[in-house]
C-alpha cells in the first residue's frame, strides 16, 4: 500500500502508552497489531459516534495523489462525551493527525489513543477505568 | 422513601385498606408521600408491538386493533413512501431483526415483561428482553450531555397528580416505532403518561410529536398489566440466543450448564474460604430512612486492570498491566485446575479474541460486569437494590430472602438474593448458565459457579467491594478479589454495544485464518 505511514520513535513510545489504555469491549492485541504502528494525517471525511467504539473515518492522501480511506477506532461514544469531544470537533474536512496500530487483517483500520488538531490541540479517547480515580 | 407497600401480594392487600382512591374509584398502592407506586413486574396487553394501527394477521404477525387514539397515524403525505417501503421489506429491515434497542415506546409494547422500580428520585424499568433498561429521572436532575441521541432517548418525569409524565428528547432515528415499519425523525418528541387505574393496571399513554414526519402530534394508549404470578424476569439474550442459533457463538462443552465436574479435576476445597476482616469505615455516610446504609448513585469500580487480568501481571502480548485483585488466597494466585489454566493462557492468543462474549456485546456476567468497565448506577427503592450496568445491562436483588430459581433456570446474570449484615450488603447468586469470561484475558467461570459478593460503604463516595467464587470446575477452592467503587456525580448514558460492532468481523477473520493454518 501506498499510503502514508510514518514508522517512528514516538510512535513506538505511544505504543507504550497506549498498552496502559486498551479496549473495554473487546481484546486490543486479538483485532489490532502491536507490530503495525501507523502514524496518519487526513481530512474527516465522517465522525460516527458509535458504540462500542466512536470511529472516525479520514482520506489519507498517497504518494500518488489518490487518496485512501482509514476507518480510525476509538473508544465508545459515551467516554469520549465524557472527555469533553463535541460534534464541532471533527466536522468533514477537519485535517487531523493520529497514531496508532493497523488491524490485523490488513484493512486501513487502526485503532487511535487521541488525535491532534490542527491548531496543536490534543483530544484523548481513553477509558472508563481510567475516570475511575 | 420508606414505603412498606411493594407488591408482594400479601402486603400489598394489607396497604390497599389504607390508601386512598384514584380518580377511577379504584384503591392503589402509594409511597408515604402519596404519590401512585408503580413497582411491580408488568406486561402490555396489546398487538401494538405489531403495528400500531388496524391490522390483519400476516404470517409474521398476529392481527390487532388501533392502539392510536382517533384510529391511525397523521403521517404527512411525503413520509409515506418510507413506512410503505419499511412494510414491505421489513424482515431485512426492521432494526429489531438484529437485535438494536427497541426505542422506548416499542419497547413497552413487546411481548415481554418488564419490572419498574420506584423511589423519591428515579423510576426504573428493567426489561426482560436483551436486559434493556430505561431510568427515568423524576428529581428534576440535571441532564449533562444535551445533544447527542441515543436509541432509548434520555427521559425526565414528574408526577402531575397521580400520573407520571415523561419527557423523552435526544432520540435518534434508528428505531421503529412498531414491527409494520412506522417510524420517526431527529425531530422526534415523546410524552409519556404512566396512570395507575388500579392495583394492577397502569394505562399507558404516549404523545409523539415530530413534525417532520407527522402533521400534528398523535397518541398511542394501552393497559399494562402487573404480572402477579411471576416472581421475577427472566432473560432474553436477543443477539446471543441468534448466534448460537448461527453457530456464530460456540457452545463449550466443559463450562456451560450442564457440563460436569471433569474427572480429571483434583477435589474442590470447598472449606478453604477466606475469612478477611471488613473493611474499615474511613467516614460516615448517609442512612436511608430504614436505617440502611445509602450505597446509591453513580459509582465506577478502581479495578485496576481487572478486565485484562484478575492477577498480578506485567504487560504481556498487548495486554496492558493488571494490579491484582484477588485477596484469597493470599498469593494472589488463582487456584485453577490444570486444565482450566491452559484454557485460559489459550485464550490470550489473538485468534481466540472472537471467543469472548463482550467482544459480541453480549453482557459481561458476574463479577465482571462490575469491572468491564463501564460505569453502572446502583438504586435503592422498597425491597430491592438494583444495579444497572451503562453497557446495557442490569441486575435485579431482591431483599426479601427468598429461594433461588429451580437448578434448570439457567442465565448470564444468575440469580441474585441479597441481605444486609449490618452495614454491608451481602448478595448470594447461583444459576448461572457458564457463558461468560471473567475478562478479556480469559479468566474462566462456569455454569457451577456460586457467587458471595460484599458491598461495603466506607465513606459516603466508596463502596469496597469482594466478590468470592466458588467454582468447582476450573478452579480447586473458593477465592475472593476486592476493589473499591468509587461514586461520582455523573449520569449513565447508554452503550448501544450492537449498533456499529464491526469488530467482530476483524476477530473472526483473525480466527479463521489461525483456524485454516491449523
Amino acid at each position: 500500500m501506498k499510503h502514508k505511514i510514518l514508522l517512528s520513535i514516538a510512535s513506538l513510545l505511544f505504543s507504550q502508552l497506549f498498552v496502559s489504555s486498551a479496549l473495554a469491549h473487546h481484546s486490543f492485541s486479538a483485532e489490532f497489531d502491536i507490530d503495525k504502528p501507523v502514524s496518519l494525517s487526513g481530512k474527516v471525511t465522517r465522525m460516527q459516534w458509535s458504540n462500542p467504539h466512536g470511529w472516525i473515518y479520514i482520506d489519507v492522501e498517497n504518494e500518488d495523489g489518490s487518496l485512501t480511506n482509514w476507518a480510525l477506532e476509538t473508544s465508545a461514544a459515551n467516554n469520549l462525551i465524557r472527555r469533553g469531544w463535541k460534534r464541532t470537533h471533527l466536522v468533514a474536512g477537519t485535517v487531523i493527525q493520529v497514531q496508532g496500530f493497523q488491524a490485523r487483517n490488513g484493512s486501513t483500520t487502526a485503532n487511535i489513543r487521541g488525535i491532534i488538531l490542527e491548531d496543536g490541540s490534543r483530544l484523548f479517547s481513553g477509558n472508563a477505568d481510567e475516570l475511575s480515580k | 422513601m420508606k414505603n412498606r407497600c411493594f407488591p408482594g401480594l400479601s402486603l400489598l392487600l394489607t396497604c390497599l385498606s389504607l390508601l386512598p382512591l384514584t380518580a377511577f374509584g379504584q384503591e392503589i398502592p402509594r409511597t408515604d408521600a402519596g404519590l401512585p407506586f408503580l413497582q411491580g413486574i408488568w406486561q402490555a396487553q396489546t398487538r401494538a408491538a405489531y403495528n400500531l394501527e388496524d391490522h390483519v394477521a400476516r404470517a409474521d404477525m398476529q392481527a390487532g386493533t388501533s392502539v392510536v387514539l382517533g384510529g391511525s397515524i397523521p403521517y404527512r403525505d411525503s413520509a409515506l413512501a418510507k413506512r410503505q417501503n419499511n412494510f414491505e421489506n421489513r424482515a431485512e429491515l426492521d432494526p429489531l431483526k438484529k437485535c438494536f434497542l427497541p426505542g422506548p415506546t416499542r419497547i413497552m409494547a413487546m411481548p415481554f415483561p418488564f419490572q419498574i422500580f420506584q423511589n423519591d428520585e428515579h423510576v426504573a424499568i428493567t426489561f426482560e428482553w436483551t436486559q434493556v433498561y430505561r431510568l427515568i429521572y423524576t428529581a428534576g436532575q440535571e441532564h449533562l450531555y444535551p445533544g447527542f441521541e441515543f436509541w432509548m432517548g434520555d427521559a425526565r418525569g414528574q408526577w402531575e397528580g397521580d400520573t407520571l409524565v415523561v419527557e423523552i428528547n435526544d432520540l435518534n432515528d434508528r428505531t421503529w416505532l412498531d414491527a409494520a415499519g412506522n417510524y420517526h425523525s431527529l425531530a422526534a418528541h415523546i410524552t409519556e403518561r404512566y396512570t395507575l387505574v388500579d392495583e394492577n393496571t397502569i394505562q399507558y399513554q404516549a404523545t409523539i410529536d415530530d413534525p417532520e414526519i407527522f402533521s400534528e402530534p398523535w397518541t398511542i394508549e394501552f393497559p399494562l398489566l402487573r404480572q402477579t404470578a411471576m416472581p421475577r424476569l427472566l432473560e432474553y439474550q436477543c443477539q446471543a440466543e441468534a448466534e448460537e442459533v448461527s453457530g456464530d457463538f460456540e457452545r463449550v462443552e466443559k463450562q456451560w450448564y450442564p457440563a460436569p465436574i471433569p474427572a480429571e479435576n483434583i477435589p474442590f476445597d470447598t472449606d478453604a474460604g477466606a475469612d478477611l476482616p471488613l473493611p474499615e469505615v474511613i467516614s460516615a455516610f448517609n442512612r436511608r430512612d430504614d436505617g440502611s446504609p445509602d450505597i446509591s448513585g453513580y459509582f465506577v469500580s478502581d479495578a485496576g486492570g481487572a478486565n485484562y487480568g484478575l492477577e498480578v501481571r506485567e504487560n504481556i502480548a498487548m495486554f496492558p498491566p493488571a494490579r491484582g485483585v484477588v485477596v484469597a488466597p493470599a498469593d494472589g494466585v488463582l487456584p485453577y485446575q490444570d486444565w482450566a489454566r491452559a484454557e485460559q493462557l489459550e485464550r490470550r492468543e489473538a485468534w481466540r479474541g472472537y471467543d469472548d462474549p463482550t467482544a459480541h456485546c453480549f453482557v459481561a456476567g458476574i463479577p465482571r460486569s462490575h469491572y468491564v468497565p463501564s460505569p453502572f448506577y446502583i438504586l435503592q427503592t422498597p425491597g430491592y437494590v438494583v444495579i444497572l450496568h451503562e453497557r446495557m445491562s442490569y441486575r435485579v436483588i431482591p431483599l426479601d430472602g427468598r429461594e433461588h430459581l429451580s437448578e434448570s433456570i439457567r442465565l448470564w446474570m444468575g440469580d441474585a438474593v441479597g441481605h444486609w449484615q449490618g452495614d454491608t450488603l451481602v448478595v448470594e447468586s447461583s444459576n448461572y448458565n457458564g457463558k461468560a469470561w471473567l475478562n478479556e484475558l480469559g479468566d474462566v467461570t462456569s455454569h457451577a459457579q456460586t457467587v458471595v459478593e460484599t458491598y461495603t460503604p466506607v465513606s459516603d463516595s466508596q463502596i469496597i467491594y469482594r466478590a468470592t467464587i466458588a467454582d468447582p470446575i476450573p478452579y480447586s477452592r473458593p477465592w475472593t478479589i476486592e476493589m473499591p467503587f468509587n461514586k461520582q456525580s455523573e449520569e449513565l448514558l447508554e452503550v448501544a454495544c450492537l449498533e456499529d460492532n464491526n469488530d467482530l468481523e476483524h476477530l473472526r477473520d483473525v480466527r479463521d485464518e489461525h483456524r485454516a493454518q491449523m
